[in-house]
């Protein structure tokens, strides 16, 4: 691999040409195994290949992949990239600049893991999902079972032009189980250990066997058909008490996003969107309430967003995000980092695979503990809902209007968790929502979250990030049922 | 490394791979090769130009009633080995798939020629480029000040399936999609405008006129608020595109006939719109970006969806056919994961037009709002088709039959059955949007009432 990117970047070291780097990601391996309704979904084993070259003249970039690792094809992806960043900066009017940051010299990165879930073959894993997945079906209503497992290994080779070089493997694995039950038009989902696929790690098979998912199938398949005759969520300005993994998804939405430079700046502005903190407001804006504070930590063993370095080669970090309630960081690329006016990149452009160009991503975005056990929350409402597990999410397209699902709820009545309500929402405004945290839950209430499908960029690319969350307390927030 | 064999890049011999499968196995494989290029701006300035050469496998074998698929990027002899050989380690483990009807064999006669044009197939990216750069200059012209960001995606990609039953089939399509918006950061509330389209001809796909629409959708003067509630709307085409791609996964996907939860379960063959909706899935159309197979290499074929305000049954691929006891419609989508929830979808959905100007939508609406797109669209109860999602880029008050004025953006959290179920009359000029993966062909539309249940800042 490295005579690889050594073909390339000599060939990507032509007049006009500033940087260039290359990453190959070979093999980049995926396997999905998913059980639905008793028969094999989409049982599927990916590997592949992919060679990426982007190259910098003074004005504008340019980004060229084949997944065709031979050195004649390489050379001709290296020129396209080349070519590419030529037209792109004819029609530039401003140089363009990027911080100077500490590059690695044969770095190396590996996921810690006990067990490798790429070295033993998946029978046990399908005998233990078929088993979870029939264990969901309780009742006739439950018309829909589903039980999946999820495992991405990606080896990685990074080199630039100006002597950086590491290599990686990562590692990610998780499971889940989702039950649907269906009375006439309505339809409720439950899923464990969260929806979206489950809970995700980097780590071994030890995660997934940690996740219990025969033993916690049963209570998934009552809880949905129970959700059937429930009442509709109550409607009305409420207490609202936020499982840990709802509010990683409330993180992952309204922050997360919120603080990424290249949207602050307006790069995504034609696709995902803009945001509503302004570039000026770094440092001084009020986020939230004192309760809040985030980081965004690159360095946190077994999170999806954790690595050596970046995919510009900058080291992984933990940067503070939120310091109580006011916006203190970023999350940045060198390019973005630069047009702040900063020294250095956050480390967090990251790219899907070797077939797309790094974008400013999450890492590990954390709502950082507070010290508060769930009881001790819950005794602070006298009257209120709490809700976990997500359902839908949507937000505007400066994270300002949000308005989220959940799969379930229950009333809070005198400090107490009472009946289970259906098709529970909530909505608000991102600075209005987060300055009514009141109270946020300790260490012990804390799950950090592995998100495996955050979309952004053109062409499409879905990353893996993760969330640390406690549970949180949230004051006069608009509930109501769907 | 190992080098390839010189095979790589020629010709993929599918039969010799299918023909040594063992006894008692049987499979189908596709190849998708893709050369496309992307060019991103934003800021005034190209700033993500991307170009890919890419090659999918994908090999889905059957041992039995046991399937399972291997998928990779090496499409030499040596490659599809490797992957027949993961796939039969991972089909021998798993759950018997009872409806499995076996893979179909060759029947019924191609489409002829489809829409193609090799001139698109073979843009180079400085006329990518060039192409991004006349929305870029045109926008800017139209709106000065303003921030101008959007795509241009060109090239073409080729899907090839072959199975063991003896069939062979391949389709190429040229494809040209851009987008652009046209914003006022500056201004307190932000205002934006929008335009997008695509076509199977790079060459008409306007890209002056797609600037200089974003650039006339941009509000000229402030936002005003408005009061959450249900509004008689006039949706743009990139907004009913949106109402339409959900309403296929909610109503026509196989995957909720099968388990219950399609929004359309208790009301096919009945009414569900006026008579004017006429929604199909054309595959072949020239209004599409067309296709000749599905990934199963099933022909594709005109599919009425909603015939004159009556809903028709979903769509299908071969393991949903086999579930439901239906016809095979060719609607399959790649077998690998991550396809999980909806199963075969249409996807060319096509909206017949009607005879309306956008001014005669507008007038007929009296008072209402006028919506250009969506943003975040997402699923709240798939059972009664109940989506949300905000406004974005050009949302305007309309009283006594006119537009007044822009409005701050709103969200929408309503039933695609309500918003369709209420069309009073749809738009004479249609379009084609793709979202990257499918493409709708719709015009705008008016409808009686669309419930808005919150307002954001801009």
């Amino acid at each position: 691999m490295e005579e690889l990117i050594r073909t390339a970047l000599e060939v990507a070291d032509g007049p006009g040409i500033v940087h260039a780097d290359v990453r190959v990601v070979a093999p980049e391996r995926f396997v999905s195994l998913a059980v639905r309704n008793g028969a094999a979904s989409a049982l599927t084993d990916a590997r592949t290949e992919a060679l990426g070259v982007r190259v910098r003249t003074g004005r504008a970039w340019g980004f060229a992949t084949t997944c065709d690792l031979r050195p004649g094809p390489v050379r001709e992806v290296a020129r396209l990239a080349v070519r590419l960043a030529e037209a792109a900066g004819r029609h530039a009017r401003e140089p363009l600049r990027v911080t100077e940051d500490p590059a690695p010299r044969a770095g190396r990165y590996d996921t810690r893991l006990r067990r490798d879930p790429f070295a033993a073959p998946f029978d046990s894993l399908l005998t233990l999902l078929t088993s979870a997945e029939k264990a969901l079906h309780v009742a006739r209503e439950v018309r829909s079972g589903i039980a999946t497992f999820q495992a991405w290994e990606e080896n990685k080779w990074y080199g630039s032009s100006d002597g950086a070089s590491f290599t990686s493997r990562i590692v990610h694995v998780g499971a889940g189980l989702t039950a649907t039950a269906v009375r006439g038009s309505n339809v409720q989902r439950r899923s464990a250990p969260s929806s979206h696929g489950g809970d995700f790690s980097q780590a071994g098979l030890e995660f997934v066997e940690g996740l219990d998912l025969e033993a916690r199938a049963p209570e998934i398949g009552r809880e949905v058909v129970e959700l059937l005759d429930a009442p509709v969520c109550p409607t009305g300005p409420t207490t609202l008490v936020l499982g840990s993994g709802q509010l990683a998804l409330q993180v992952h939405e309204s922050v997360g996003h919120a603080v990424e430079l290249d949207r602050i700046f307006g790069s995504e502005a034609g696709f995902a969107g803009t945001s509503w903190v302004a570039p000026e407001k770094i440092g001084v804006l009020r986020y939230g309430s004192d309760a809040m504070n985030i980081v965004a930590d690159a360095t946190e063993p077994g999170g999806l967003g954790t690595f050596g370095w970046d995919d510009e080669g900058v080291p992984a970090q933990r940067t503070p995000i939120v310091h109580r309630g006011v916006l203190v960081g970023t999350l940045s690329s060198r390019e973005s980092a630069a047009q702040l006016g900063l020294h250095h990149s956050g480390g967090t452009a990251r790219a899907s695979g070797g077939d797309r160009a790094p974008l400013v991503r999450m890492t590990n975005v954390n709502l950082e503990p507070g010290e508060f056990s769930l009881e001790e929350l819950l005794e602070g409402v006298n009257e209120g809902v709490y809700l976990e597990s997500n359902r839908s999410w949507s937000i505007d397209d400066r994270r300002l209007n949000f308005q989220f699902g959940t799969e379930f709820g229950r009333r809070i009545v005198r400090g107490e968790l009472g009946e289970l309500i259906r098709n529970p929402i909530y909505s608000g405004m991102t600075p209005t929502f987060w300055g009514s945290m009141d109270a946020v839950g300790n260490r012990s209430t804390r799950h950090l979250w592995g998100l495996p499908n955050c979309g952004k960029g053109q062409p499409i690319q879905g990353a893996r990030v993760s969330h640390g969350a406690p549970v949180a307390r949230f004051r006069n927030v608009a509930v109501r049922g769907g | 490394m190992a080098r390839r064999p010189a095979t790589r890049g020629r010709p993929v011999d599918l039969r010799a791979l299918l023909d040594e499968l063992p006894a008692g196995t049987t499979g189908d494989v596709r190849v998708v090769t893709s050369a496309l290029t992307t060019i991103r701006f934003a800021n005034g300035r190209i700033h993500q130009p991307h170009l890919e050469r890419s090659t999918h496998v994908s090999v889905r074998v059957a041992e039995g009633k046991r399937l399972a698929t291997a998928t990779g990027s090496d499409a030499s002899r040596e490659g599809l080995s490797a992957l027949s050989a993961a796939a039969r380690s991972l089909a021998r483990i798993a759950p018997t798939e009872k409806k499995f009807p076996g893979f179909a064999a060759p029947r019924g006669r191609g489409p002829g020629p489809l829409a193609f044009s090799r001139a698109t197939a073979e843009l180079s990216p400085e006329d990518a480029t060039q192409i991004a750069v006349e929305i870029l200059d045109t926008a800017a012209a139209q709106a000065p000040g303003a921030r101008v960001a959007g795509a241009v995606t060109v090239g073409m990609d080729e899907l090839r399936v072959g199975n063991s039953s003896g069939l062979d089939r391949s389709t190429k399509r040229s494809l040209a999609h851009a987008s652009v918006l046209v914003q006022r950061p500056d201004r307190d509330p932000p205002v934006s405008g929008w335009s997008e389209g695509a076509h199977w001809d790079a060459a008409r796909l306007g890209p002056a006129e797609l600037g200089r629409e974003a650039a006339e959708r941009m509000a000229r003067t402030t936002p005003a608020p408005v009061e959450p509630g249900a509004y008689p709307v006039v949706l743009r085409g990139p907004a009913v595109a949106d109402l339409l791609r959900f309403l296929a996964h909610l109503g026509f996907a196989a995957n909720g006939e099968v388990e219950g939860w399609s929004c359309l379960s208790r009301r096919r063959g009945k009414k569900v719109a006026p008579s004017t909706v006429s929604l199909s899935d054309d595959p072949r159309s020239r209004d599409t970006i067309p296709q000749a197979i599905d990934y199963e290499g099933t022909w594709t074929a005109r599919t009425p969806l909603i015939d004159h305000g009556v809903a028709g049954p979903v769509v299908t691929d071969l393991l949903s056919a086999g579930r439901l006891g239906r016809k095979l419609t060719g609607h399959a989508q790649p077998p690998e994961a991550p396809w999980g929830d909806y199963g075969p979808l249409p996807s060319n959905l096509i909206l017949e037009p009607g005879s309306a100007s956008e001014a005669e939508l507008v007038r007929d609406t009296r008072r209402g709002l006028l919506v250009t797109r969506f943003h975040y669209v997402r699923v709240v109860d798939p059972g009664r088709g109940v989506i949300t999602g905000m406004t974005r880029d050009g949302t305007y008050v309309i009283e006594n039959g006119e537009v007044v004025g822009p409005a701050r953006n709103l969200r929408f959290t309503e039933s695609v059955l309500t918003a369709l179920g209420g069309v009073t009359l749809l738009g004479k000029e249609r379009r084609a949007y793709s979202d990257g993966g499918g493409v709708v062909t719709t015009p705008s539309l008016a409808t009686r009432s669309f419930r808005f249940t919150s307002a954001t800042l801009f």
